[in-house]
């Protein structure tokens, strides 16, 4: 059977408090659910939960909805997909970190970013950069999130989405 | 670089002449070319125009073909190997790598918002995904796959592109239509893209010349009655069910309507699709079949510059109460007890 929890009122709630907290979210319009015990997944079929189970007896579901955001185990936070990030990007306002065209690439290419690396930071400067999840963005693309410790920004995009290698430009 | 060419096999020959007649060596030469690099505008990520502006600024001279489908796209310019696949874009979900001809079967069944769908043989997520962006993300979408293998890739190509409205079941695909049928778990709309012999993708998978053999057709023709019978029981009332091959075996096209009509309460509609195409044969060989197959579409790659394909659209009776026609269930039983 599949491990899947949907979300009641409080627990919604309570995971928006977090995510408004985390990134500014205040809505998430779709059902949210736990698949396991860390991922989080949000769902926008129409068919109800208890439909949902009654499926999983007879078809055996091997997966729902979106995978969305993963809880830390040691924080608690809330470390967003790439797919999450791109879902709800519009709200987004907080702890975004703005890459320039060569970190991006760096980025996509599933490779850390060395904080010693960085030549201009958001305000605050590098002393005052705080720690924990960022969403990493480029120009209007957002790409998935990151977590920034005292020396790094450690990459979390899956394998199969990585830049193979650098893009090159063609000439008109 | 150079294409490896297969020696068709003489049987092959033959059956391709009965079928295209005097357009047989136009197909044989179009085989010879490269497939045409047409992708799918990701619709619940970005709208066709920017996603068209942001390729165009990256040097890809981009053609829309059909100008009712803005999403169906192609790229003319020359690339390296495999960069269409590797670009940013590819990677964010903005478009999906997909041969035109095969995004033709969720045209002609046009899943929309509120619909409850399946798609019956899922992996790896082509049509799934095209679906997904028609209902716009609502709706049920129930996409089905019996291999574990496919189900990864089908998870991680509904998953790249942003699909929410999406269950995934594993089972085998007449298991599974008839445990829905026994829960009365109905469906508006199914796609059956049935395994198949692949004779359409020969242009693109030339080894599929070297694997083809007439057993195989046959064994897949038996497979996909059964199929298209168990996906019609769980249609709901005038529901709608797109049958669709990448061969032009008529065993496996024209062959399985038949069936299909003669069996149950289900008409087969005409459709009309953006690009060239030429309708059911009702004749092949010794065998003949009902005057209706010839709604079905047939799409060759010599017409249409894409792969092969086969389209038909049935409806199920909207005044249904029993499965079949007393007089057709009979019949069925009496083939059986032969």
């Amino acid at each position: 059977m599949i491990p899947l929890k949907f979300f009641d009122k409080r627990e919604k709630e309570k995971l928006l408090n977090q995510l408004n907290e985390q990134f500014g979210i205040n809505e998430i319009p779709w059902k949210i659910a736990r698949l396991g015990k860390e991922r989080i997944i949000v769902f926008s079929g129409d068919i109800s939960e208890k439909e949902i189970l009654e499926l999983d007896r007879v078809a055996r579901i091997e997966g729902i909805g979106l995978y969305f955001a993963k809880v830390d185990e040691k924080t608690q936070d809330l470390r967003l997909s790439i797919e999450g990030v791109q879902l709800v990007k519009e709200q987004i306002t907080k702890n975004i970190f703005e890459l320039d065209e060569k970190q991006a690439e760096q980025w996509m290419m599933g490779q850390e970013i060395l904080l010693a690396d960085i030549k201009t930071f958001p305000e605050g400067g590098r002393e005052g950069i705080k720690k924990g999840f960022f969403i990493m963005k480029f120009k209007n693309d957002f790409l998935g999130t990151g977590k920034i410790s005292a020396e790094k920004i450690s990459n979390f995009i899956p394998k199969s989405r990585r830049l193979k290698y650098k893009e090159e430009r063609r000439e008109e | 670089m150079t294409r490896r060419t297969y020696e068709p096999k003489p049987l092959f020959i033959e059956r391709m002449k009965e079928l295209l007649g005097k357009d047989f060596e136009n197909y044989m030469k179009i085989l010879e070319k490269e497939p045409v690099r047409s992708f799918r505008c990701n619709t619940l990520k970005i709208s066709p125009e920017d996603l068209k502006k942001r390729l165009e600024e990256k040097g890809w001279k981009i053609k829309i073909p059909f100008k009712d489908y803005p999403e169906i796209m192609v790229v003319e310019s020359e690339l390296q190997p495999g960069e269409l696949g590797r670009a940013l874009e590819h990677l964010l979900g903005f478009y999906y790598i997909q041969e035109i001809a095969s995004m033709l079967p969720p045209l002609v069944l046009n899943p929309k918002s509120g619909e409850r769908v399946l798609d019956m043989c899922a992996s790896p997520g082509s049509k799934t995904t095209q679906m997904a962006a028609r209902m716009e993300n609502s709706g049920l979408l129930i996409a089905n796959e019996m291999k574990i293998g496919r189900i990864k890739i089908l998870a991680a190509n509904t998953e790249r592109c942003g699909v929410m409205n999406m269950i995934i079941t594993k089972k085998d695909g007449i298991a599974l239509c008839n445990r829905f049928k026994n829960e009365n778990f109905l469906f508006d709309k199914i796609l059956l893209d049935a395994p198949c012999s692949g004779e359409g993708t020969i242009r693109s998978t030339p080894r599929t010349l070297e694997m083809w053999n007439i057993k195989t057709i046959e064994n897949l023709s038996k497979l996909q009655k059964s199929l298209i019978a168990s996906a019609i029981e769980i249609l709901k009332p005038n529901g709608e069910l797109v049958y669709s091959t990448c061969t032009h075996a008529p065993e496996e096209n024209e062959e399985i309507i038949n069936f299909a009509l003669k069996n149950f309460k289900v008409k087969v509609e005409k459709i009309s699709l953006p690009l060239k195409t030429l309708p059911g044969i009702t004749k092949f060989g010794e065998k003949e079949y009902l005057e209706d197959v010839k709604y079905s579409c047939r799409v060759y790659p010599q017409t249409a510059n894409t792969e092969g394909f086969f389209i038909a659209k049935l409806r199920r009776d909207p005044n249904l109460k029993g499965r079949l026609s007393e007089g057709n269930r009979l019949g069925v039983l009496a083939r059986k007890v032969k």
